[in-house]
């Protein structure tokens, strides 16, 4: 396996109700790596995620991404850690009244990368998800295919190392999620780590990729296809 | 070190572009803003603009007061009008003596003559000076005290003259008319207080919904790695040209109200046999209610981001 690009030490997370997401879990992504998470709704996939983005923190363990503990990581060093990980949404999450073009360009936006620089990179990634065409074009105007694309190319324009996605093909229909699958499998080629929280099963199996079991908030399974 | 050199000279120009991109942007998305919603925006800059310009119009209107009283208040003058059988060589010796007083400045001799002149130069009293045999006007002193010296002391010793019949000296009424003045900076400076406060108020409501408005946005924003200063700076700038464009707005109301007040100031000046003019907003004046509702609509907008960013910070 690649270098460790995010590992969970033993990761626990436990909120006010009492209820227990996660427990005690514990594993390593690498740079490169390819990954889903699975298991019932509840089990404490969308949690996993949300720690690595700081949008929660642990209660117990560490969440390590680049050698940096993010759980200790200050507020005001948040932004540059988001910055480091691309978020795809089953609901996509675009910006209503911006264009195709803007929606993919905030994050480099975000980012303050020079306009030129911005316009060659949004052109690039549209044009590799078969978006060119549809740069001036509102999310409203797009099919449910194409603004999953969109998002996706939101969260890879700025060539962030981990891309996370939380059930990015929940809303498509099977032929266009094994689709999508394909251009997620497409970035650790490219440079980008991916781990995607899917229940899908069947999209799991077919892409033949490692994956996580979580149950109850605990990791019951590291499944990798080459070792099984 | 010549060869890191040229490196930092990209790296800082780089980042001057991105800066200034950012702004661009920024500001583009808050004009975008304003006209997205015309009539709301309207009415709120119509709010802010009479905000700013009733301090801006009392301002004016004691600027013009002062400028019509002016003269009485500098005028420190002391008028000794002299008993009516004094004559003139009395009248000399008398401001011959009192010129040499320290609490003196000066002493000016006037004539009935000068005095009957005086008058005749005033409209409506032709036909009661042209009923007269005589000048029955006396011989009188006007004294220019000292800077600094006691008036009304001088104005009680020039009473106890022999010679003297009357003195003229308003020195309460000035004080009275210095006093209602002050009293007015004051209030305009109350007024233009609270009403900044209020400037500030609208501003930060207004920002306070379209962060409603946008709270999705803001939230993606930060989903994606925007700082407070990404998120903040659309909206400051939003403030930044509401404030603005109501100081502009202001400043038309001011002018607008001077128009009206002109005809009616001047006919009831030149009813006294002056000419007076209401003053237009100076320069100083332009760049202050400018400044100042920019400043206002930044500092609401400062302030209602700032709250929802603890806010959103808190919850998450």
């Amino acid at each position: 396996m690649s270098q460790a690009l995010l590992r969970f030490e033993s990761v626990s997370r436990r909120f006010a109700s009492g209820v227990t997401a996660l427990s005690e879990v514990s594993f390593e992504l690498g740079a490169n790596e390819m990954c889903f998470v699975t298991g019932h709704s509840g089990a404490g996939k969308s949690t996993l995620l949300r720690l690595i983005h700081a949008s929660e923190r642990p209660n117990h363990g560490a969440v390590l991404f680049e050698g940096r503990n993010i759980g200790q990581l200050r507020r005001g060093h948040l932004p540059a850690h988001r910055r480091r990980i691309g978020v795809v949404f089953q609901d996509h999450r675009l910006l209503p009244e911006r264009n195709v073009f803007d929606n993919v360009a905030l994050p480099l936006l975000i980012a303050g990368v020079h306009r030129a620089e911005i316009g060659k990179r949004v052109r690039q990634v549209l044009d590799r998800l078969g978006l060119g065409t549809r740069a001036p074009a509102l999310p409203v105007m797009l099919s449910t295919g194409e603004q999953q694309r969109v998002g996706i190319a939101r969260a890879i324009v700025a060539r962030p190392p981990l891309l996370v996605a939380d059930e990015p093909t929940g809303n498509l229909d099977p032929q266009l999620a094994f689709d999508v699958m394909q251009l997620f499998a497409e970035l650790p080629a490219q440079g980008t780590a991916v781990l995607i929280a899917s229940h899908d099963l069947h999209l799991i199996r077919r892409m033949r990729r490692r994956v996580l079991v979580l149950d109850h908030g605990k990791l019951i399974d590291d499944y990798r296809p080459e070792a099984a | 070190m010549s060869a890191v050199r040229p490196g930092l000279t990209q790296r800082f120009a780089a980042a001057g572009a991105a800066w200034r991109d950012a702004h661009l942007y920024s500001l583009a998305s808050s004009l975008g803003r304003l006209g997205s919603r015309p009539l709301g925006n309207v009415l709120t800059l119509g709010v802010m603009a009479l905000a700013l310009a009733l301090p801006l119009c009392l301002t004016l209107l004691l600027g013009d007061l002062e400028k019509l009283s002016g003269s009485l208040r500098d005028s420190r003058e002391i008028a000794v009008f002299l008993k009516p059988g004094a004559d003139e060589a009395a009248a000399a010796a008398l401001a011959e003596t009192w010129r040499a007083d320290p609490r003196v400045a000066g002493v000016e001799l006037r004539s009935p003559a000068q005095g009957l002149a005086e008058l005749r130069s005033m409209r409506d009293l032709d036909e009661a000076l042209a009923a007269l045999d005589a000048n029955p006007l006396p011989w009188v002193l006007v004294f220019t005290p000292v800077a600094g010296s006691d008036d009304a002391a001088l104005a009680a010793a020039l009473g106890e003259l022999p010679l003297a019949d009357f003195v003229q000296h308003d020195a309460q009424w000035r004080e009275r008319l210095a006093a209602w003045l002050d009293l007015g900076r004051r209030l305009a400076a109350v007024v233009a207080a609270l009403l900044g406060l209020g400037v500030l108020l609208v501003v930060g409501n207004t920002v306070r919904l379209e962060i409603q408005g946008r709270a999705d946005e803001i939230a993606i924003q930060r989903l994606l790695g925007a700082t407070d200063g990404f998120v903040r700076r659309p909206f400051l700038y939003y403030g930044l040209c509401q404030g603005l464009l109501a100081g502009l707005l202001a400043l038309g109301v001011a002018a607008l109200a001077r128009q009206a007040l002109q005809p009616a100031v001047g006919a009831l000046v030149a009813s006294y046999g002056g000419e007076f003019s209401l003053a237009l907003p100076g320069l100083a004046q332009v760049a202050g209610v400018l400044l100042g509702g920019a400043a206002l609509g930044w500092a609401g907008a400062f302030l209602a981001v700032g709250q929802h960013l603890r806010r959103a910070e808190a919850q998450a």
